[in-house]
């Protein structure tokens, strides 16, 4: 049925697959921190999808009040410095998620690190809840839309240049997530210090016994996580949607089905994952439109039954 | 202000009842108090001296606090334009209101064990299906700012509930009558729907589907798509739709859906492949819209309230209630503001009926049987509650545009749709009453 839908209209199934992309990046760049959060400090944080509504809120108010100073594109000058306002922007809003993660890691997390694992699903549902009630706090209960960014970045032609329409921002989203999954890649393959937060995964004590302070390690990994999810935010947030307490709810629970798919602690699992779930549930659409929501559980169910541990099954680990 | 529009309120006001509460509800504060017709207060002994509690949920929080803060909004000013006018015979309104998200049992239960003497809501149509039957039980009026599907009032015969906004057949239907309007019945051959997976959706849908069909002789839907409430992403369905380039497309989708669907279909030029867009809830989300995401044949519903129609300077309570929003709330009032002012004037002016008739503080079953028929103005004209329990006004569709001085989006040549027009008669069901034009 598939392939009629592809011979029948390719253009639709390329802007399907584009659209799935799209959402498959940001779907990674959340559960990529989810999921090296669990892979090393073994806690899965419900409050993650907080770091992401975060990002959205911080870049509603940080790069509304740089567009708004530099003013919209007229021309090359202008052009560069909005592109500019707006990647500052984007990095600052996630940079914001460093501190406020490693602090939470410090205070809140640090202290149950030896209890059973039902603290920390009750202390990271707890901090889901005080992180929305303080979203609410500081920008109030309703949706906060960031007008001017993704109407004006889709003015850059992008596939118009090799024959169809699609939104640029949504091009370039795709592209920043590939650039993120290159740099997670390289982080813990080729640096050392991500080879030390690799070896804290696979056996804290030696680690530890080799001089690693897996303190140190627990905060940069958590405060990793929460940079990763809070700049899924902010490219979110400064495109088509709008920042709004509970946002973070869904893409929590897409991000742990990826991460299940993908494999626990696997962040070429989660690019996987979510790069399929993404897509697929797209393609769904494009077969029979009401299995769009059922997509990504039909696949967890398969990959679980195929490869109870999931496509990279890389339990406890960082891959 | 002019003699035409001294005329005009006091017609409003005798209307009324001459009452000032019910004066008041109307939009006419200018002439209260002003000795001609008395301030109107019933005076009865039997009416205790304490407040009157009314508790109010509504949504509060996320992207359904679009529509549920205009409801609370529009709830307040109704009591404190009550309270203003002397109250309802003599009793002052008090109002708490709580979140709805997912409690709106609990949220009704809890108000009847603290004693309130009315609830209202909740917005959701899925909250007040759950509701209804606990209402009944519990024996507390509660009119609903919304939860509007259709057929819930259709397949009851409920004692205790009510609803105030007009349900879904009217403003699914008032979308169906604007597409045929805009593009003619023999030039549309296909439709697709874009719809909120959740009852609210399936119910527009269907009916809009079943007024299309009828209208038009049988025309085709082509795709028809449900994304999440609160969805994170609508470019599938986007593209879908576009690729499809039907005559017409129908979404029911609200709050922030409604401004994602229409942002990534301007990026994705979807309105450009669909002959007419009707979206019966797109107004509500007057206060978050841009420019950029209305450009194109798109037309929007705005259930029981226009500010703007019938125009301000022929109907000034309309133009009276927008300057009270913007002032209070800094926000344009859009038709769930009226959900909440609505729910409150129709309780409130059939109690303070009930006094007259009884003599005395109404009971539960009292006010309940007086709200049945009843009919009262607000800014918004003249409603009326149905024997059905179902609240009956205006409907309006327009074609949405850009005010720049305003700064937000308008409804250009709207219509205003009568309640007979777009909902069946008395005791007919709606699908069996389309399907039989």
């Amino acid at each position: 049925m598939l392939e009629a839908v592809l011979f029948a209209s390719p253009g639709l199934f390329v802007e399907q697959t584009l659209n799935g992309l799209f959402f498959g990046f940001i779907l990674f760049m959340i559960a990529t921190g989810l999921t090296i959060i669990f892979g090393v400090l073994g806690v899965l944080n419900l409050a993650h999808g907080e770091f992401y509504a975060l990002g959205a809120f911080l870049v509603f108010s940080i790069a509304g009040g740089l567009v708004g100073a530099v003013g919209q594109p007229t021309g090359t000058a202008s052009a560069v410095l909005f592109a500019g306002a707006i990647a500052l922007a984007l990095l600052v809003s996630a940079a914001v998620l460093l501190p406020v993660s490693a602090i939470i890691e410090a205070v809140l997390v640090r202290p149950i690190y030896e209890r059973d694992d039902v603290y920390q699903l009750l202390l990271t549902y707890a901090l889901l809840l005080m992180l929305a009630d303080g979203l609410a706090f500081v920008w109030g209960a309703s949706p906060r839309r960031l007008q001017g960014v993704f109407g004006t970045v889709n003015r850059l032609p992008t596939t118009e240049l090799v024959g169809f329409s699609y939104p640029s921002y949504n091009v370039l989203a795709i592209l920043v997530g590939l650039g993120v999954f290159g740099f997670l890649i390289w982080f813990f393959e080729r640096t050392k210090t991500g080879r030390i937060v690799r070896a804290t995964a696979i056996n804290r004590e030696a680690a530890t016994a080799m001089g690693v302070s897996t303190d140190r390690v627990f905060t940069l990994v958590f405060a990793m996580g929460g940079f990763f999810a809070g700049f899924a935010g902010a490219i979110h947030g400064a495109g088509p949607i709008s920042a709004s307490v509970g946002m973070g709810v869904n893409p929590l629970v897409l991000s742990f089905v990826v991460i299940v798919v993908g494999g626990l602690g696997s962040i070429k699992g989660a690019f996987v994952g979510a790069i399929l779930i993404g897509v697929a549930s797209r393609w769904a659409i494009l077969v029979y439109p009401a299995a769009e929501l059922a997509a990504p559980f039909i696949i967890m169910i398969a990959v679980l039954l195929l490869r109870p541990k999931g496509l990279y099954g890389a339990w406890g680990e960082i891959e | 202000m002019t003699m035409d529009t001294q005329l005009n309120r006091r017609d409003v006001v005798k209307a009324t009842g001459g009452s000032a509460l019910a004066a008041a509800l109307a939009g006419c504060s200018t002439l209260l108090g002003g000795g001609e017709e008395g301030n109107g207060q019933q005076q009865v002994e039997d009416v205790p001296d304490e407040p009157i509690q009314a508790g109010l949920q509504t949504f509060r929080e996320g992207a359904p606090a679009v529509l549920g803060l205009q409801a609370e909004y529009g709830a307040q000013t109704a009591v404190r334009r009550i309270n203003e006018a002397g109250g309802v015979a003599g009793r002052e309104m008090e109002l708490d209101v709580i979140e709805e998200a997912g409690a709106a049992v609990e949220n009704y239960t809890r108000f009847v064990d603290e004693g309130k003497d009315v609830t209202f809501g909740p917005i959701s149509s899925g909250s007040h299906e759950e509701l209804v039957p606990v209402i009944e039980e519990q024996g507390v009026v509660n009119v609903a700012t919304d939860g509007t599907v259709t057929t819930l009032y259709e397949d009851s015969d409920p004692q205790y509930s009510f609803r105030a906004q007009n349900h879904d057949v009217m403003e699914a239907l008032s979308a169906a009558r604007t597409a045929i309007a805009d593009l003619g019945a023999d030039n549309i051959d296909t439709y697709a729907n874009i719809n909120p997976d959740y009852a609210f959706g399936y119910d527009e849908r269907e009916i809009f589907n079943a007024g299309i069909e009828s209208l038009t002789g049988g025309a085709e839907e082509v795709y028809s798509g449900n994304p999440a409430l609160g969805a994170s992403d609508m470019s599938s369905h986007v593209t879908a739709v576009a690729d499809a380039s039907p005559d017409v497309l129908f979404t029911s989708c609200w709050g922030g859906d409604i401004t994602l669907l229409l942002s990534q279909g301007q990026s994705q030029g979807l309105f450009e492949e669909v002959g007419v867009t009707v979206a019966p809830v797109l107004y509500g989300s007057a206060n978050d819209l841009s420019e950029s995401d209305i450009e194109g044949n798109i037309w929007g519903g705005s259930r029981n309230f226009y500010w703007g129609s019938p125009p301000t300077n022929q109907w000034t309570p309309g133009q009276e209630l927008f300057d009270e929003a913007q002032a209070e709330h800094d926000v344009i009032p859009t038709a769930h503001f009226m959900s909440g002012y609505g729910a409150v004037a129709a309780w409130a002016t059939a109690a303070e009926k009930a006094v007259g008739l009884v003599g005395g503080w109404p009971t539960q079953e009292q006010i309940a049987a007086t709200l049945e028929n009843h009919g009262f103005y607000t800014p918004a004209g003249y409603h009326t509650i149905g024997p059905d329990h179902q609240g009956y006004s205006t409907a309006h569709f327009g074609r949405a545009a850009w005010d720049d001085d305003l700064g937000a989006p308008v409804l250009e040549d709207v219509e205003a749709i009568p309640p007979s027009h777009v909902s069946p008669p008395q005791g007919e069901a709606s699908l069996e009453w389309i399907e039989s034009w």
